[in-house]
C-alpha cells in the first residue's frame, strides 16, 4: 500500500509553504501518522492539482471537483501553526481517509 | 489562454520604440567617454547635454540642476544622505511619510541608524498626508522633508506644493519623489516647491538603469559616489550614455503626450471603475477618486484573495501587481495600504491595475470578462 500523501499548497512565496510543510509534517509525526507530506506551488505550476490524496491549501487554488480528492484551506496555519479548528478538521480528513 | 495584457505599468514600462532607436545609435556609433578630450568625447559629451536639456525641459527647470543618477532610488538616496549627511547627526531632523517608496523609507531608517532623527508622518485613509502634520512636525534641527508625489501602491496624489510652500516658509528642504508622476502629470519644480525631486527613466518607457535628479540651483550636496568630476562631482562614474540619451528620449516621449494621455487614461479608468462595481458591488477602490493618478488602480475584491487571484489573472495573461508580499513566516501586508489603516481582510484581496500609453480599451473589456469568471474561484471560503 503506497503512503498517504499530503501536498500543501502555497501561491508564490515557497518559503513559506515549505515552512507550513514542514511544521504540519513534525506534528504528524507526533501523532504517530505515517504520511508524505510535498509543496506545490500554484503560481509556478498553474492550473495542475497535484496528485494526493489530500489538499492542504494556503490560498483558494483548487476546489475538489478539479482536484478529484478532498481540499481544506489551511490559511490560518500561517499565523498559528497549531490553530485547533484547522487542525481538527485535518485530522478528521486523514482517520476518515485513512483509519490508523 | 487569451493573449496578453500588461497593466503594471507602474512596474515598468516598455521602451518605446522612438527611445530605443536613439540608444540605438548611441551603441552602434557614440562609443566616447564623455570625459575624453577628442572628436568620439564631445560626440558623446554633446548627446549628454542635449539629454540634460530634455530632461530639464519636462520638469521645468534648467539643464545644469540635472544630476544622472542609475535610477530613482540611487536619486532618493542621494537627496537624502546628500542633504542630511552635510550636517552632523544630532544637529538634523529628516521628516517624511509612512507610505514612501522603500528607497526613501529604508534610507531614513539607515539615517536613524546613523543617529540623525526621522519622523514619519501618518496618512489618512485614502492615503494622503495632511500638509499640517508636516508643520507640527517641524523643529528647529529639521533640514529636510521628504514626501513622494503620487503614491504607487494606490496613486494618491500629495499636496506637494502646499507642503513645498510650508518647507520652504521654515527654510527647509523639500524633496519628492515624482517616479510616477512624471510620465502623466505637467511637473514643473518651481510651481511644486520642490529643492530636489527623482524620476526614473524605465518608468516612462525608458530603459532600466537611468534616472535623475533635480537639483536646485545652489543647493549643496554631499555626494555618495567618489571619483572623478562627473554630474557636477555630485555622481562620480562614466556616464552611462545610452541610458541618458533613452532618458532624455523618453521624457520627450510623455511630455508630448502626458495631457492627452491624462485625458485617455482618465476614461479607460472610469469605464474600468464603474463596469466592475457594476458586475460586483463589493469592489472598493481605495484613495480618493479626486486625488488619485489616474493610472492607478488599487482595488480591493472584498472576500477574495488577491494572490490566487494575481496567480489566476496572470494564468489567463493579464499581469498586475499584488497589494502584499509574502516573507519567510507570514504575508507581510503593505505598508502603504497599512498605514492607511484599512482592515485586514481588505489588505489581503488588494491588486493593483496599472494603466500606460499602450493601454486600450479592448484590453479593459478582456480584463473585466476575465475578472468575472476568475472571481468565484478565489473566494475565501
Amino acid at each position: 500500500m503506497s503512503k498517504y500523501k499530503v501536498c500543501v499548497v502555497g501561491g508564490h512565496c515557497s518559503n513559506r509553504v515549505i515552512i507550513v510543510a514542514e511544521q504540519l509534517t513534525e506534528y504528524f509525526e507526533k501523532q504517530g501518522i505515517d504520511c508524505q507530506v510535498f509543496t506545490h506551488l500554484a503560481a509556478s505550476e498553474y492550473g495542475f492539482p497535484p496528485r494526493s490524496n489530500l489538499i492542504l491549501q494556503l490560498l483558494p487554488a483548487f476546489n475538489e471537483e478539479e482536484a478529484g480528492v478532498p481540499v481544506i484551506n489551511i490559511k490560518p496555519l500561517i499565523g498559528d501553526p497549531l490553530h485547533p479548528a484547522t487542525i481538527e478538521k485535518i485530522l478528521k480528513q486523514i482517520r476518515a481517509d485513512y483509519p490508523m | 489562454m487569451s493573449s496578453r495584457i500588461y497593466l503594471d505599468y507602474c512596474s515598468t514600462t516598455p521602451v518605446h520604440p522612438s527611445v530605443r532607436d536613439k540608444m540605438l545609435r548611441v551603441l552602434d556609433a557614440d562609443f566616447g567617454n564623455p570625459s575624453s578630450m577628442h572628436w568620439a568625447g564631445k560626440d558623446s559629451r554633446q548627446l549628454i547635454d542635449q539629454s540634460r536639456a530634455d530632461v530639464a525641459s519636462g520638469i521645468g527647470c534648467q539643464p545644469s540642476e540635472i544630476v544622472f543618477t542609475s535610477g530613482a532610488t540611487e536619486a532618493d538616496n542621494l537627496a537624502l544622505f546628500g542633504i542630511l549627511r552635510l550636517f552632523p547627526s544630532n544637529e538634523a531632523h529628516l521628516i517624511t511619510s509612512a507610505i514612501e517608496h522603500h528607497a526613501v523609507l529604508h534610507a531614513a531608517h539607515r539615517l536613524e541608524q546613523d543617529g540623525y532623527s526621522v519622523t514619519y508622518l501618518p496618512v489618512d485613509e485614502h492615503g494622503l498626508v495632511n500638509p499640517e502634520d508636516v508643520r507640527r512636525a517641524i523643529r528647529p534641527e529639521t533640514k529636510l522633508i521628504s514626501i513622494m508625489y503620487v503614491n504607487n501602491e494606490v496613486g494618491s496624489v500629495q499636496p506637494i506644493a502646499e507642503i513645498g510652500k510650508i518647507a520652504h516658509e521654515h527654510n527647509i528642504r523639500f524633496h519628492t519623489d515624482a517616479v510616477q508622476a512624471v510620465g502623466l502629470f505637467d511637473v514643473n519644480v518651481d510651481d511644486l516647491n520642490v529643492d530636489t525631486l527623482s524620476l526614473s527613466a524605465h518608468k516612462i518607457y525608458g530603459p532600466k538603469g537611468i534616472g535623475a535628479l533635480y537639483l536646485r540651483a545652489g543647493l549643496e550636496l554631499a555626494p555618495m559616489i567618489l571619483g572623478g568630476p562627473q554630474e557636477h562631482s555630485l555622481r562620480a562614474g562614466t556616464e552611462n550614455v545610452p541610458g541618458i540619451v533613452g532618458l532624455g528620449a523618453a521624457m520627450n516621449h510623455v511630455r508630448q503626450h502626458r495631457a492627452e494621455e491624462r485625458v485617455r487614461i482618465m476614461e479607460l479608468r472610469k469605464s474600468l471603475i464603474d463596469r466592475l462595481r457594476a458586475q460586483a458591488p463589493e469592489v472598493i477602490v481605495n484613495g480618493l477618486e479626486e486625488a488619485t493618478a489616474p493610472h492607478i488602480l488599487s482595488i480591493s475584491f472584498v472576500g477574495a484573495d488577491a494572490e490566487m487571484m494575481l496567480i489566476r489573472l496572470d494564468g489567463e495573461g493579464i499581469a498586475v501587481s499584488l497589494g502584499s508580499a509574502c516573507n519567510s513566516k507570514s504575508i507581510e501586508p503593505s505598508h502603504v495600504l497599512t498605514a492607511m489603516k484599512l482592515p485586514q481582510e481588505q489588505i489581503d484581496s488588494t491588486l493593483r491595475f496599472s494603466l500606460g500609453m499602450p493601454t486600450t480599451k479592448d484590453e479593459i473589456d478582456v480584463l473585466l470578462d476575465v475578472i468575472t469568471s476568475v472571481l468565484p474561484r478565489v473566494t475565501v471560503q
